[in-house]
């Protein structure tokens, strides 16, 4: 699996390799649902094997054009089935999008009212698809920060502590920020984290 | 003297199905749209187990186009091609100054449309950002737009089709055009929605299709493609043009002319698309 990299729980998939493993041609871009089906079940076979906590990242970089249908085929069906707990408790991100790539991935999201982090090539992080604006809020308030509890979202957005936790708790569902539990001071707590 | 484009396809169709030759020699002008046009008879031809004649044009220029544009590779595995003209037959030198964007390509599996968009991507630079003066962001919005119309074929033709495309520049508008053909003889619109839509002609089959994202299959995600062609064409002041069957849907732009709903036409199998795309 040359095309798979660990670092710190993150699983790489280098697309391009990919594409060549899979279909077996020279061509850099994404096209086509039947191109799209075929990586999607390559990467749905080899994250199956991975723990649960995984940051499955889908690498972009050295992908030219993606089509609407293949970003349906790949993104927009992973996120589903992601959320549908298909793959187990696992977070996908997108890396090194490029404009073109981030609009028209985000016009596939969408269309099934999901969403999923993108990091683009220069290194900023934002997330493609349907996410109301406090969860969009609070989303950036983590991204910014890195990681953040329930006590520190609510003091800096002077909301009420189960509203903070609420909407910590939701990205969580979407899969957009990890979660996990550390003892503190004051006992055992939740820190939401950036994937 | 004969054009062989979308606006005289309907007068041409007629006698072109029911003939035995098909006569292009005084042809003085064709473009993508005439040349799939003519590849897609000799397909329905070839179902049907016809072969039919071509009698080749006498102008050299149209016949160096046809050349260029690799007609005669698909031509001649439907036709009898008869020269008309002495020069006519010979090898010309292919010119690497073109306007072409793609030559015609046949569509039958993915791999073609990733060796379309691989081609386009390389010529993009050459044709649509130099004389469209598209962005970066346009040039995408081609692309997808041309894989999305292209990929069509393969999921609900059930069959191959054939695209072409070529720029031209219009001395009545005072720009260049881009004009994408892409065509098949499959099941068509109509058929291809039937099983999940009550249908009442061709016209609504097309209309579902292109301005409501109807498709033939169910799941969640389908039926977007030739709307984000419709959304880009419409963005970029372009004619897009679907017929089947027996009827045509198109939208027109401002500077453009024709109608925007045809019935009754003659009756052609599966699925026929123009693009025009102007200079912005």
């Amino acid at each position: 699996m040359v095309q798979l990299i660990q670092l710190n729980n993150m699983y790489k998939f280098d697309l391009h390799k990919l594409l060549h493993e899979e279909l077996g041609n020279n061509f850099k871009d994404l096209v086509t649902r039947q191109s799209g089906q075929a990586i999607r079940e390559r990467i749905e076979r080899d994250i199956e094997r991975e723990p649960d906590g995984s940051v499955i990242s889908l690498d972009f970089s050295k992908i030219g054009v993606i089509d609407y249908s293949c970003a349906d085929e790949i993104v927009a069906k992973l996120v589903s089935r992601l959320l549908s707990g298909e793959y187990g408790c696992k977070y996908i991100l997108l890396e090194g999008l490029n404009e073109n790539q981030r609009e028209n991935i985000e016009v596939a999201v969408e269309r099934k009212n999901l969403a999923v982090m993108a990091e683009m090539k220069d290194g900023s992080r934002s997330v493609l698809g349907s996410l109301n604006s406090y969860l969009k809020d609070t989303l950036e308030f983590i991204v910014k920060k890195k990681k953040a509890t329930s006590k520190e979202l609510s003091e800096a957005k002077n909301i009420e502590a189960n509203t903070s936790g609420t909407r910590l708790l939701n990205l969580h569902k979407k899969r957009l920020v990890k979660r996990a539990e550390e003892v503190r001071s004051e006992g055992k707590i939740w820190v939401y984290e950036i994937l | 003297m004969i054009q062989i484009t979308e606006d005289s396809f309907e007068k041409i169709l007629h006698s072109f199905i029911h003939s035995e030759k098909i006569d292009l020699t005084n042809v003085s002008f064709i473009d993508p749209y005439g040349m799939v046009g003519l590849l897609e008879i000799g397909e329905l031809c070839m179902l049907e187990d016809v072969r039919k004649t071509i009698i080749l044009p006498r102008s050299d220029e149209v016949y160096r186009y046809l050349d260029r544009m690799d007609f005669f590779t698909f031509a001649k595995r439907y036709f009898y091609l008869e020269h008309t003209s002495t020069g006519a037959g010979a090898k010309y030198q292919r010119s690497s100054n073109s306007d072409v964007l793609l030559e015609i390509t046949a569509i039958e599996k993915a791999n073609d449309i990733h060796y379309i968009v691989g081609k386009v991507t390389d010529r993009a630079e050459a044709i649509l950002a130099t004389h469209l003066h598209y962005d970066d962001r346009a040039i995408n919005g081609f692309i997808v737009s041309l894989s999305e119309i292209c990929q069509n074929v393969i999921e609900h033709s059930e069959n191959r089709g054939f695209v072409g495309i070529q720029k031209y520049r219009y001395q009545n508008l005072g720009k260049n055009v881009v004009k994408i053909a892409v065509m098949d003889v499959g099941i068509g619109f109509r058929k291809s929605l039937s099983h999940r839509f009550r249908l009442r002609s061709d016209i609504d089959a097309i209309d579902k299709a292109l301005l409501h994202g109807a498709s033939r299959y169910d799941d969640e995600g389908r039926g977007h493609g030739l709307a984000g062609v419709r959304k880009f064409v419409i963005q970029w002041q372009g004619m897009l043009s679907i017929r089947s069957g027996t009827a045509r849907l198109s939208l027109i732009p401002q500077w453009a002319r024709g109608r925007d709903q045809e019935r009754n036409l003659t009756f052609f199998p599966g699925s026929q698309i123009n693009i025009l795309l102007p200079e912005m």
